[in-house]
């Protein structure tokens, strides 16, 4: 291994990167940009959802309880209808999620002290926000019900209003929130859209590298000279490893510095996973420019590689625990998994080595792993 | 072809053959790329089937840890009511710290901490409190766990109530409360293999539309291939309608594939609406996406460039269209540059076909805004490839 060839690999590989201007650009530009687009855009939380009403009794009672939905933040009101068929049309529109249909004798039966079912019907093209859509109407009718209640045991048995407080709600649920009190969407995003952002662009800036040469022929230059196999992919993966590093810290001060993400854990640790990571995603755009012979192939097969198990198995959406056992291998199976645990980690709950060393293990093992991948694949006398 | 001396209808004639001869060409090339061809039937395949099968972005198997500090009957009662799919019980611990420490790990996600004299105070009838912490770096999973949690709890005080004043009247007693009655439209089971193999259809299909036509054309680019075509007698919209033509029939082929071997048959996906309807617009996105495509290759001058600018374009379509959350809950800026991602009006269409059954007496929306998409960002792609080689 003779570092000053790689040396020489690298240089021509950096020249050959700074005059492709648009490239190196958005090599530096992409990071940040999706950094600060997908904290601010990508809202998992649901809120505003459209919905209307159906109201069948038109009580003053049953106006009062549309208007605490149309009060709540969870819920945008969406008018009211007169029919069924109306709720029909607005639901396959996609005019609203949701609506509430009120019965008949609403008021008159709860004045009564009898039970009263309210129907709503929900769009379940979301089965997820179908689910959250049900618990915010249970929660919104339980609290309904216990005002209800509660006036109507003081009417009919004289009992204090403390007392029927005490009565409707025996057993109540505190709630504390751990490592993010605030529940702060960005926090845990941010971090993990760390890892997504290197994910995808780094293997990208190395898919290239060894099939355009294959493309043009320009390879046999390489085949036909002093430079070793090793020499020669050290030397084609340094400029980008260079590039993903600076990316790495400009990620972590937008993180820090403009979403104001706390950083509780070790920053070399923190670090060193970085680094293990990015040479995981350059690794895995090395082998593919490897294998394939076309750089038409290269880039597709790359972009889907590095998006798709990256947006859907790495726990950026979706905790890994929570997938099916299929799904859970594959991500295992790929190191994103991994980094996010460690970013998550490092910047909110601020651990020491003892709770992160299989995902460090995991993520060297990945990073030699490609490397001897490449390694192995890698002939400078091809059959052809 | 303009007076080259040929009649009207022949002209026509030879125009198309001209047009087919090259999506032929097009077609051959892919064919020839077995790694990239068998990535595209791995795509629409296999990859459909994972991510239909694995995702789930309800709550499902969240670790819950127990601290029970009263070990009685109404404890016991109160912990057997956290139950799957939603939460994975994964034991007591003795000391409440014992248990933050896994929360510490992420082995478990909720720990529930039951105080001593649970039982007494319920039988004593005051009021009495347990303790929830939940592990929030996954902020909107973590809250969905403390809402069922809330949930959870909250129905075990109401039936303490309800019983307590039943017992009261003597049996037999009405409340006023009301109580909640849900329907479920369009997936009554709440069935997510429906929405995730669905959106993982969309992914590839607006990937590939992407990526193939305008690969294809940078590639002629790069290797200089194109001015050949160009002082062939092809004219620079015969060139880049055939490649659109060639992937959109990939897309589309493939689509019909995934749909009649993986979503209908594996995993039950109604196909409420008109099948031929959701191709033709498939058809439609497609050649709006390859309008997209080649705009973006006319732009650039290399093969990494156009994987870059891919990327520029495609995150942010597939995050924020709308695919796995309602577009609605979207920030209003992100509602507003979405607007000019055909993906949103193409995520209406297929869930609108394919799950609640509506046609284009409810979709001409959508469908008016692709078709002016796609003409724009064609027009504008032939513009630009115009003035580079003329």
């Amino acid at each position: 291994m003779n570092l000053r060839r790689s040396a020489a690999v690298a240089g021509k590989e950096w020249r050959e990167t700074v005059r492709n201007r648009l490239f190196l650009l958005m090599a530096f530009l992409l990071p940040p940009l999706w950094m600060v687009v997908f904290s601010y855009g990508l809202v998992l939380d649901v809120e505003h959802i459209p919905f209307a009403v159906l109201d069948r009794d038109q009580s003053s009672l049953s106006r009062d309880y549309v208007y605490r939905f149309i009060e709540s933040r969870y819920f945008d009101y969406r008018g009211s209808v007169q029919d069924e068929r109306e709720i029909d049309r607005m639901l396959g529109d996609t005019a609203i999620r949701m609506a509430i249909v009120i019965p008949q004798r609403f008021e008159e039966r709860l004045s009564a002290g009898r039970a009263v079912t309210v129907q709503t019907l929900l769009d379940g093209t979301f089965p997820l926000h179908a689910d959250t859509m049900k618990s915010y109407v249970i929660a919104l009718n339980r609290a309904f019900s216990q005002e209800l209640l509660a006036g109507f045991l003081a009417r009919t048995r004289g009992v204090t209003s403390a007392e029927t407080r005490r009565l409707v709600e025996p057993v109540t649920l505190e709630t504390r929130y751990l490592y993010n009190e605030e529940v702060r969407s960005t926090w845990s995003m941010v971090p993990a859209l760390i890892m997504f952002t290197l994910m995808v662009t780094s293997p990208l800036l190395t898919a290239l590298g060894v099939v355009r040469e294959k493309e043009t022929g320009s390879i046999y230059n390489a085949y036909g000279s002093t430079v070793s196999k090793a020499e020669f992919l050290v030397g084609k993966l340094a400029p980008y490893f260079i590039i993903s590093a600076i990316n790495v810290a400009v990620l972590w001060a937008i993180a820090v510095w403009l979403f104001g993400v706390p950083f509780k854990g070790s920053a070399t640790l923190f670090v060193t996973a970085s680094l293990l990571f990015i040479l995981c995603g350059t690794g895995i755009g090395l082998v593919i420019s490897l294998l394939v012979r076309t750089q038409m192939a290269a880039l597709i097969i790359t972009i889907i590689m590095a998006m798709v198990p990256t947006i859907l198995f790495s726990g950026l959406l979706v905790p890994v625990s929570s997938l099916s056992p299929g799904a859970r291998l594959q991500a295992h199976a790929f190191p994103a998994m991994y980094y996010t645990d460690v970013a998550r980690t490092s910047f909110l709950k601020g651990l020491d080595l003892g709770a992160m060393w299989t995902d460090m293990l995991a993520l060297a093992g990945f990073a030699v792993a490609l490397w001897l991948v490449a390694y192995g694949l890698f002939t400078k006398r091809p059959k052809t | 072809m303009k007076g080259n001396g040929l009649g009207g209808s022949e002209a026509v004639r030879v125009w198309a053959l001209r047009l087919f001869v090259m999506t032929r060409k097009e077609l051959l090339q892919l064919g020839r790329d077995v790694p990239l061809l068998l990535f595209l039937i791995y795509s629409f395949s296999l990859s459909v089937y994972i991510s239909g099968a694995g995702m789930m972005m309800q709550l499902n198997n969240a670790g819950l840890v127990v601290h029970d500090g009263d070990r009685s009957e109404s404890s016991r009662e109160l912990i057997h009511r956290f139950h799957e799919p939603y939460f994975r019980f994964d034991g007591e611990v003795h000391d409440p710290r014992m248990g933050l420490e896994r929360l510490d790990r992420g082995t478990s996600m909720l720990l529930l901490d039951i105080p001593p004299r649970f039982h007494e105070a319920i039988m004593a009838r005051e009021p009495v409190s347990v303790q929830l912490q939940v592990d929030t770096t996954n902020a909107p999973q973590g809250l969905s766990a403390a809402s069922y949690a809330a949930r959870v709890v909250g129905e075990f005080s109401f039936d303490l109530t309800s019983s307590r004043l039943i017992g009261a009247s003597g049996g037999r007693m009405d409340v006023p409360i009301v109580e909640s009655a849900h329907r479920v439209w369009y997936n009554p089971n709440q069935d997510e293999t429906w929405l995730q193999s669905i959106a993982h259809l969309l992914r590839m299909i607006t990937l590939f539309a992407f990526l193939l036509p305008a690969a294809a054309l940078v590639r002629e680019k790069e290797h200089g291939t194109v001015e050949q075509l160009l002082v062939a007698p092809v004219t620079p919209l015969q060139i880049m309608l055939s490649k659109v033509l060639a992937m959109t029939l990939v897309v589309l082929v493939s689509t019909m594939g995934a749909v009649a071997i993986i979503l209908k048959p594996v995993f039950g996906v109604p196909v409420k609406g008109s099948f031929a309807l959701f191709l033709i617009l498939t058809a439609l996105y497609s050649f709006t996406m390859a309008g997209l495509g080649l705009f973006a290759a006319t732009v650039t001058r290399n093969q990494a460039q156009i994987g870059m600018v891919s990327l520029l374009v495609i995150a942010p379509m597939l995050l924020l269209s709308g695919i796995t959350t309602p577009f609605e809950a979207m920030p209003s800026w992100v509602q507003s540059l979405m607007a000019l991602s055909p993906l949103r009006y193409f995520v209406d269409v297929t869930y609108g076909i394919l799950l609640k059954g509506v046609g284009v007496d409810v979709l001409w929306d959508s469908i008016l805004a692709m078709v002016l998409l796609g003409g724009m960002l064609f027009g504008l792609g032939m513009w630009r490839f115009h003035r580079q080689f003329e």
